[in-house]
């Protein structure tokens, strides 16, 4: 087990995280320049003002009208949302590895309170299949790899929460625990979890083009 | 109240009057009551037989006392508890206590390949089914 620990905690660590921020920069600034070389054009409309209000919408509960049309829907996705990103940043241990390897720290929530914030992101994951299996419009728009990255996506927080609670078989669950962050990690850049790149952008454009051109909303 | 009835009270009180008179070699868990609000359960530890068994003979291995910032070899600070000179932060060269138990702990079980080191290997939740299972 000291052996398979360090290799998780060790190299396989640094390669996730490599992949995630090489995979990251690589994948925006390709998109960048995609945009430089074919759609100079949008330049000419792109404003912070526009961008930011379209953003700042989209990130508001029922700020927009497609919020307003499946309240379910919208208060699973942004409660999920917030567990997702908040929980691994602010959980307690993760942030005692960050300060015993590199000296840095900063608040963190209860454990408390990120073990309801784990369970409301797994209840989500529920949520989000059940969704696509049982709605026909859905199932119609749905292909493997939804499933796929719903169970990356879902695999840190199930093992996290066995682990924590030290059902099952302990020493297992901790290492599939870091290898399934590992490979949510690695797969941010290159699967449709690219989303959490690219959505500041999608919306940013959208906004610029709905604001400045067509004078109208876009939520 | 037949007399039997009292045995149990009678046992209670012996325990209570024993407790204070705890030392290292009782000690079956790290005391968590230096932090404030702690997190987890209390770490696994089992004084005299864990240093007998990971054969440490050096008190200092872990009760150690620095001065200039070097390791003072022939002394030690048994007497004192590490949250006497531990907080609850880092301070410079000082570890926070949470990081100084984390690094002399799981350091050396790092080191030696021997040793718990995931968390829950140390923060038991269920420390009988999880003991009577390590024996
Ligand atoms: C592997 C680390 C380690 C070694 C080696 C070690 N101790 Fe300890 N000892 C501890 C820890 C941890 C505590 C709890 C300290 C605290 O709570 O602040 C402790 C507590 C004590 C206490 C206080 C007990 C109490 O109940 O308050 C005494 C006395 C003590 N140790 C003596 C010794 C002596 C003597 C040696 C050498 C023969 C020794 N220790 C070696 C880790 C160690
Ligand atoms: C008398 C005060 C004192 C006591 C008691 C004490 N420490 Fe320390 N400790 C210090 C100081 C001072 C430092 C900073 C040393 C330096 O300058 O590098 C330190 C540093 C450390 C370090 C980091 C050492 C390194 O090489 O990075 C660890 C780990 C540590 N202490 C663990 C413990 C543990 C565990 C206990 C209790 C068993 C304990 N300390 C008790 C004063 C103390
Ligand atoms: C200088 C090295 C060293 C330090 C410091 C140390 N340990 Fe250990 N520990 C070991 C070794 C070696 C073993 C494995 C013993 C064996 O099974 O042969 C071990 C085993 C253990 C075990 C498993 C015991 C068992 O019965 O299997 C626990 C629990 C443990 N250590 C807790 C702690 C805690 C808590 C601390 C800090 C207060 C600590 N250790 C500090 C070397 C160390
Ligand atoms: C080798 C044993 C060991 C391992 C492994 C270990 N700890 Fe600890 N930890 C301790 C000891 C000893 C203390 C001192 C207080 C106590 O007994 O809980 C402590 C204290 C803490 C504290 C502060 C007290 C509290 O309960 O809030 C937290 C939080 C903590 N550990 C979390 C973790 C996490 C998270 C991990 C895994 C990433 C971990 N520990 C791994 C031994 C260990």
């Amino acid at each position: 087990m000291h052996d398979l620990y360090a290799f998780v905690r060790g190299p396989l660590a640094w390669a996730a995280f490599g992949v995630f921020i090489g995979g990251s920069l690589y994948r925006l600034l390709h998109l960048l320049m995609l945009v430089h070389r074919k759609e100079k054009f949008i330049y000419s409309y792109m404003s912070w003002k526009y961008s930011l209000r379209s953003i700042l919408h989209w990130m508001t509960p029922f700020a927009a009208v497609n919020m307003r049309m499946n309240r379910v829907l919208t208060v699973v996705t942004f409660a999920f949302h917030l567990g997702l990103i908040l929980t691994p940043v602010l959980l307690l241990s993760h942030v005692l590895l960050w300060e015993e390897s590199w000296g840095l720290s900063w608040w963190t929530l209860p454990d408390g309170v990120a073990d309801v914030m784990t369970v409301i992101v797994i209840a989500g994951c529920g949520y989000f299949l059940v969704r696509r299996l049982a709605q026909p419009e859905v199932r119609y728009v749905t292909s493997a790899s939804d499933y796929v990255i719903l169970a990356i996506a879902a695999a840190p927080f199930v093992t996290g929460f066995l682990a924590y609670h030290q059902w099952f078989a302990y020493e297992i669950l901790f290492i599939l625990h870091i290898l399934s962050g590992e490979i949510m990690l690695a797969a941010i850049p290159f699967t449709r979890l690219s989303h959490m790149l690219f959505a500041p952008f999608t919306r940013a454009y959208m906004g610029s083009e709905f604001g400045g051109v067509r004078h109208a909303r876009d939520w | 109240m037949k007399r039997w009835a009292l045995a149990p009270v009678l046992a209670l009180a012996s325990l209570w009057l024993w407790a204070p008179g705890f030392s290292q070699e009782d000690m079956t868990a790290v005391d968590a009551s230096p932090f404030e609000r702690p997190q987890r359960a209390p770490a696994l530890f089992k004084h005299d037989a864990h240093n007998e068994k990971a054969g440490i003979d050096a008190c200092n291995e872990c009760h150690h006392v620095h001065r200039d910032g070097k390791k003072v070899e022939d002394e030690s600070s048994e007497g004192e508890r590490c949250a006497d000179c531990h907080g609850r932060m880092t301070q410079g060269r000082v570890p926070s206590l949470t990081i100084a138990f984390h690094t002399n702990c799981k350091g050396c079980h790092l080191e030696q390949q021997k040793g718990p080191v995931m968390c829950g290997q140390c923060h038991v939740w269920r420390p009988i089914k999880a003991g009577a299972a390590a024996e």
